[in-house]
């Protein structure tokens, strides 16, 4: 018995003694140290990293079918592609390329929304949508550093193919939607061929000012002067603090747009015969998320002004969605609607001319799998309704798409 | 009817097509992840001295031993990773930020998901010493967001490194009061019940954050203090039992 408390005092002594155990009472970590630091590129070659780092390709199957009121029916199935690339030296990123690439298969056709290149495009194409290099930072070879400072973001210069920069389309990622935003129908084509500057104005407002082809989908030159668009839009930090996305932009210059002179008389006989068509826009956007006990919901806008000579044209755009927070389900609205002066058209030719607007109300509603927040991996089935309330050549309709998408 | 007009040359070439796209090599997409929609504005505001910045695309896909340190995650965050925020093939955008050729800054961003929609956590980090020097949100969709933008709020993340969140699991259960819990000395703001999960996926994106940098770019730096926090946690577990 004695030498059991014996034993006991002795270990109660060598636990208050023992350096370690002590130590942990007070702080278990006071002997604790962050491990040395690897270096983590030591063994990569600068051509290894030049070439493959930053390196990005994604592949993208897009299935739609659709119907109709008239029971006419369409397919449209595609393969494609996008490859990113972000070249970079020791201390900067100074350049980005991209392109997205489908092979398309088209049987039919109803109108998709996010298909009215594919009007004339029967049976198997490819086609291409953002084809462009962008280098940042353009002026700093030629700065000293404290000008580099004082320019960091001013200046990048892109030339390619990408969004027009009117609206909201600029820092919109529709390639996969079959919702669109408004350029297509106001332009005949919502990408166009061309070089430019973008950044950043000041902490407040960024720009967009680029000289455009005004060709829409084929790099095409037949003597048409070409667009000049800018746009000044709301910095980021409205985006990230208020929800608040917005901005104004003109257009203004010479497009070639067969739509433009198909649609209108006046148009036609203003462009005499070379097809260049005499074009102003003015434009206003805005787009506002916010967040709702079980969800996020966002309000778009998109109006635009202008004449495609001499007829005047007016578009509007309007879409209310809602996303649940597990980011599971998803429902949108948008209303459509465009007009064009047509009484000079009707002056020319009475009977020829068409009306004056076209406008639709669409609903849809979306199912995701997979739904990435940065949209990195994509998977859903969309079921989308367009029912047509006017049109300026034609009668109105119904038309139901169904849409399985897959991007990854 | 609308297959009659497609042969059967048609069929068998898209067919091919598909099966060449499938066996094309996985990789992730490079622009994308929680990138800074604009990163010369947002970085010149941290970092008001820098000349330039670099990006640099982070995937576990493309790491060596890329499954076994995405699984390593789970752990050292302390919960399950969501399946849409947070999947294997999620790729991460880390920003460095130089002055000259010395490096001044990193910037890094993760999305987690919040009760009303997505949280985007950015850090700005000291580069040599891993301490944060500033903690802000990019999307806040929640109900919440005014009060977690809170400058006063956000400030008390200053200085604080990923050790202080590995520390806190052990002084959580052990000693609530323990004076070196820094974490746990945090004043959240004003939150009622039903924000209050936003104040939990903001810490919680924090500590994502702070982890994926000590991968990606602090070479597990703080893993002694994982491994320690571990220990200590299961010998107190077994001197209680």
């Amino acid at each position: 018995m004695r030498l059991s408390i014996m034993t006991i005092l002795i270990g109660i002594g060598l636990m208050a003694h023992s350096p370690s155990l002590a130590a942990e009472d007070e702080d278990p970590f006071a002997d604790v140290k962050p491990q040395p630091q690897e270096d983590e590129i030591k063994n990569k070659s600068s051509f290894k990293q030049f070439f493959l780092e930053n390196f990005g390709f994604r592949k993208e199957l897009m299935s739609e079918f659709g119907i109709d009121a008239n029971q006419s029916m369409a397919s449209r199935q595609s393969i494609g592609f996008e490859v990113l690339k972000k070249f970079s030296t020791a201390t900067r990123t100074f350049s980005a390329i991209n392109f997205q690439g489908r092979l398309v298969r088209r049987d039919g056709y109803v109108g998709f929304l996010n298909d009215l290149e594919g009007m004339d495009r029967r049976g198997f194409f490819f086609e291409y949508h953002n084809a462009y290099v962008d280098f940042y930072n353009v002026l700093d070879p030629l700065l000293k550093a404290s000008y580099q400072n004082a320019l960091v973001g001013r200046f990048n210069f892109r030339i390619g193919r990408f969004y027009l920069p009117f609206g909201l389309n600029l820092q919109t990622d529709t390639h996969g939607l079959v919702l669109q935003l408004s350029n297509e129908r106001n332009f005949g084509y919502e990408r166009d061929w061309y070089a430019g500057l973008w950044g950043n104005l000041n902490q407040h407002l960024q720009y967009n000012l680029y000289y455009m082809m005004g060709s829409g989908y084929d790099p095409k030159y037949a003597g048409q002067a070409g667009l000049m668009g800018g746009r000044i839009s709301l910095s980021n930090q409205y985006a990230s603090e208020y929800g608040l996305e917005g901005g104004v932009a003109v257009m203004v210059g010479q497009r070639l747009s067969p739509d433009a002179l198909a649609r209108s008389i006046a148009v036609a006989q203003h462009a005499s015969g070379n097809a260049h068509v005499d074009t102003l826009r003015f434009g206003v956007d805005v787009r506002y998320r916010h967040a709702v006990p079980t969800g996020l919901v966002t309000w778009t806008s998109e109006l635009g002004g202008g004449w495609d000579a001499p007829d005047g044209v007016f578009n509007q755009l309007h879409e209310l969605s809602y996303l649940h927070a597990s980011r599971r389900f998803g429902a949108c609205t948008q209303f459509r609607w465009f007009w064009q002066n047509m009484s000079k058209s009707r002056d020319i030719d009475p009977v020829l001319a068409l009306k004056s607007i076209d406008a639709s109300v669409l609903t849809e509603i979306t199912w995701y799998f997979r739904n990435d927040v940065a949209n990195s991996n994509l998977h859903w089935i969309k079921l989308n309704a367009e029912t047509q309330m006017m049109r300026q050549k034609g009668g109105v309709n119904v038309i139901g798409t169904l849409q399985y998408y897959l991007y990854w | 009817m609308l297959l009659e007009r497609c042969s059967i040359t048609c069929i068998g070439k898209t067919l091919m097509m598909i099966v060449a796209i499938f066996l094309l090599p996985q990789r992730a997409w490079a622009a994308i992840g929680c990138t800074l929609t604009d990163p010369a504005e947002d970085l010149k505001y941290l970092y008001p001295e820098m000349t330039s910045y670099k990006e640099e695309l982070k995937e576990f896909t493309r790491m060596t031993g890329g499954t076994v340190l995405f699984a390593s995650l789970k752990d050292r965050l302390g919960s399950d990773l969501d399946p849409i925020y947070e999947t294997y093939e999620t790729p991460y955008t880390v920003y460095s930020v130089f002055k000259g050729t010395q490096k001044m800054g990193i910037v890094h961003g993760v999305n987690v998901p919040g009760k009303g929609g997505v949280i985007q956590v950015f850090l700005s980090m000291d580069p040599t010493t891993a301490e944060i020097r500033k903690f802000f949100f990019q999307r806040l969709e929640s109900p919440a967001a005014t009060q977690l933008r809170l400058k006063a709020f956000r400030e008390q993340f200053e200085k604080m490194t990923l050790a202080d969140f590995y520390k806190h699991d052990y002084y959580a259960a052990v000693d609530p009061h323990a004076p070196a819990d820094k974490l746990g000395k945090i004043k959240p703001p004003a939150l009622d019940a039903t924000t209050r999960p936003d104040y939990d996926a903001s810490l919680r994106g924090i500590r994502k954050n702070l982890i994926l940098l000590d991968f990606f770019i602090y070479g597990k730096r703080f893993e002694p203090f994982f491994e320690k926090s571990k220990q200590a946690l299961q010998r107190k577990n077994k001197t209680k039992g």
